[in-house]
């Protein structure tokens, strides 16, 4: 028996509304042809059978919301037993072909008798009134019934905070979300809720780094960022870390070939990532020219689509505001971020001997879904011994 | 404030309406030399003469047909049919000509006729001469009806019919007329199509009618002792109705009562009770109860008069009911 289950069409996708179906039980369908019309949170599209065979059972009534991966339909042989656990759990739900003219009243033995303005209070106020006893004539859940119910519902949420009033605070501005701010509350709580963000850190000197900036500014008066050459030595890292340069579909770990990292650039509206692409192709003055151009049109918010797609790993720089150690939530659907402090001076201790050197704490937040500690802290290593060594990044 | 009973303030409206308009006339049974039945008349005649005061013949057909006729022509007659119950008889001419003409013709005649009349549920008067009936004519497009229940009410809304360009049913109850009320001196007219809110509650509205209002308001201070507390409203006219006022209170209250003295079925009850399922379904807390008179004749036994009339018992036993 083959399931037609509901797919999932991009990574934020939880779940989608059966609109149509297009076969009926009973009907005979080939390979990939369509079955149900769907409808996803941004497109409706069509879901096709998986092999060809008899449609044995809808499994999803119209107009319900059905979860990623679930089943919508069962597709085998005529004579095929249906399997005793689906046919338990979903029988009733749609009634045959030849049975759709018929109305089929359900007697309505549990509902509670409510007033009007009850029933109305109570979906307004998502109350489930078989959860309440009506004090009303003849048992009737009234008006006061419910709003007594809301007040336990409201009681329920309150702090415990002693016998004394609950403390209010005033709002003095709201800001609704809206635009990027909206699409960044969004993406960061999938990322943070649909991985197994793990975060690892580590110190890298950046002595060397500080000493070829100078020398570059000599050389050709050009400014060349720390963030570029964190930038370069993460993607030269994600060459020989592949597992890093990837994403998780459903069951499937997708790794990408190109490597094209993305960084978070604050602007006043809202957090955006902009992608470079073949990052690990492109010198250290190449990225720092883009990620400068990058930035002044986020500023001016002028990215294209181009630019804030396809990313395959994000780094995020917060040093400049004096942070030492973060740990970054995960840009979805990518597998790892790159997080970096700001670089300060401090005491290291080298043999026996102590030294001071300009020092940045690298943290690296990745899925452990896809990949596991060890590989991970791999990745970071390299990443430290390319920053401590930046003519390995030219 | 001085206080009038019912048939003298009707009676104060009346002359007021004859001294501010040469134009308005009074026709019907005893009305001029034995000064009428409930004597809202009086000394009407002796001031105005019997161009202004015209005694008829006992036939209510020729008394309306000539009012309306005396309308057209240019007159303001307040006509009177002695009791409710003979309304049937002019009813062609109420329904078919009066509540018409302004239609028919474009717009280019008017009909600014007042029938006044009475009815006497609750005086003994028997199966003929007490029924109340007014959906029959609150069914009829092009007329008003008015239901004065105070000394007040039936002055200014009185006046008010007069100087009204519609044919206007004002029908007056005949065990109000000795009773008493405030009524200022000066003058004052109230406006048809408004409800007026005579008690202020929050569980429970009352609309009530004519006679029934007095009794709705005793059911209201009995309830308020029991910790029920009830808005009675009265429409004064229920055509054209101020649903919205009743509307507004329901939607506070949640619950409604409809007393009026006609029978339940097809009654105003059944009217407004209909209207607010409409308007204000999702506000109701309890089914609308109508407190009316069953459909049966009338009574004459003073006993089952009694056991047969809506009174404030019976709005309160149908107000506990809502309550529980």
């Amino acid at each position: 028996m083959l399931k037609v289950v509901m797919p999932r069409l991009d990574p934020a996708m939880q779940s989608g509304k059966v609109i149509e179906w297009l076969k009926r039980e009973g009907d005979r369908v080939s390979a990939e042809e369509p079955i149900v019309r769907v409808e996803g949170e941004k497109t409706t599209f069509e879901v096709n059978t998986p092999g060809a065979g008899v449609i044995r059972k809808l499994l999803s009534a119209l107009g319900t919301d059905v979860q990623v991966g679930q089943a919508m339909a069962l597709v085998g042989e005529p004579d095929e037993p249906i399997p005793l656990e689906i046919a338990a759990e979903e029988a009733p739900k749609i009634p045959a072909a030849q049975e759709k003219q018929s109305i089929v009243k359900l007697p309505r033995l549990e509902e509670p008798t409510a007033s009007p303005v009850a029933r109305r209070m109570a979906r307004e106020a998502s109350i489930d009134l078989s959860k309440i006893k009506g004090s009303g004539p003849g048992g009737r859940i009234v008006r006061e019934d419910v709003m007594k119910a809301m007040e336990l519902a409201k009681e329920r949420l309150k702090p415990v905070a002693g016998p004394s009033q609950v403390r209010t605070v005033a709002v003095v501005k709201t800001i609704k979300l809206s635009g990027k701010r909206k699409v960044t509350a969004e993406r960061l709580s999938y990322g943070f809720h649909n991985t197994v963000p793990v975060t690892i850190t580590m110190e890298a000197s950046m002595d060397k780094i500080l000493e070829r900036r100078v020398n570059v500014r000599k050389e050709t008066g050009e400014e060349v960022s720390v963030t570029a050459y964190v930038v370069k030595g993460a993607a030269k890292a994600l060459e020989d870390h592949r597992m890093l340069n990837s994403s998780l579909d459903e069951d499937t770990i997708q790794i990408y070939g190109d490597v094209n990292v993305a960084v978070a650039i604050n602007t006043p509206d809202g957090l955006v990532a902009p992608v470079i692409p073949m990052t690990n192709n492109k010198s250290v003055a190449e990225i720092s020219r883009e990620i400068r151009d990058l930035t002044e049109r986020s500023m001016q918010s002028r990215l294209s689509v181009s630019d804030l797609t396809g990313g395959t790993f994000t780094v995020t720089n917060l040093g400049g505001y004096g942070v030492e150690l973060f740990a970054p939530v995960i840009n979805p659907p990518q597998c790892a971020i790159l997080g970096f402090g700001r670089t300060s001076e401090k005491p290291v201790v080298i043999g026996k001997e102590v030294h001071i050197a300009a020092m940045t704490t690298l943290s690296l937040v990745f899925d452990h879904r896809i990949v596991d500690g060890v590989p991970a802290a791999q990745f970071l290593q390299r990443v430290k011994e390319l920053l401590e060594d930046p003519t390995r990044l030219d | 404030m001085r206080e009038l009973t019912y048939a003298d303030a009707l009676r104060e409206g009346l002359r007021e309406e004859m001294l501010r308009d040469p134009r308005v006339v009074l026709i019907g049974e005893e009305i001029g030399v034995f000064e009428g039945v409930y004597k809202v008349t009086r000394g009407l005649l002796k001031e105005f003469g019997p161009e202004r005061v015209r005694d008829t013949p006992i036939s209510e057909a020729a008394i309306a047909g000539a009012a309306i006729g005396a309308a057209l022509g240019g007159l303001r007659p307040v006509a009177e049919i002695m009791y409710m119950d003979f309304l049937t008889i002019c009813l062609d001419q109420i329904a078919t000509n009066a509540a018409k003409m302004h239609f028919m013709s474009g717009g280019k005649l008017k009909v600014p006729f007042v029938l006044r009349t009475q009815y006497s549920l609750g005086r003994m008067h028997g199966a003929q001469h007490s029924q109340f009936f007014p959906s029959i004519f609150f069914q009829v497009p092009g007329l008003k009806v008015v239901l004065p229940s105070t000394p007040h009410d039936a002055k200014g809304l009185l006046k008010a019919a007069i100087r009204d360009e519609d044919p206007v049913v004002f029908i007056e109850s005949g065990v109000l007329y000795r009773t008493k009320g405030a009524v200022p001196e000066e003058e004052y007219v109230l406006p048809l199509g408004q409800c007026d809110v005579k008690r202020k509650g929050d569980d429970l509205t009352v609309v009530a009618v004519s006679r029934v209002v007095s009794e709705a308001l005793a059911a209201a201070a009995k309830l308020e002792e029991q910790g029920i507390s009830v808005d009675v409203i009265d429409p004064r006219t229920i055509q054209p109705l101020d649903l919205a006022t009743i509307v507004e209170s329901v939607k506070r209250t949640g619950r409604l009562i409809v007393a009026s003295d006609d029978v339940k079925s097809g009654g105003i009850g059944s009217e407004i009770a209909a209207a607010v399922l409409e308007e204000a379904f999702d506000s109701l807390d309890a089914p609308i109860f109508r407190v009316a008179s069953p459909h049966m004749p009338i009574p004459f036994s003073p006993a089952l008069e009694q056991a047969y009339m809506p009174n404030a018992d019976k709005i309160v036993q149908a107000a506990k009911k809502l309550v529980g």
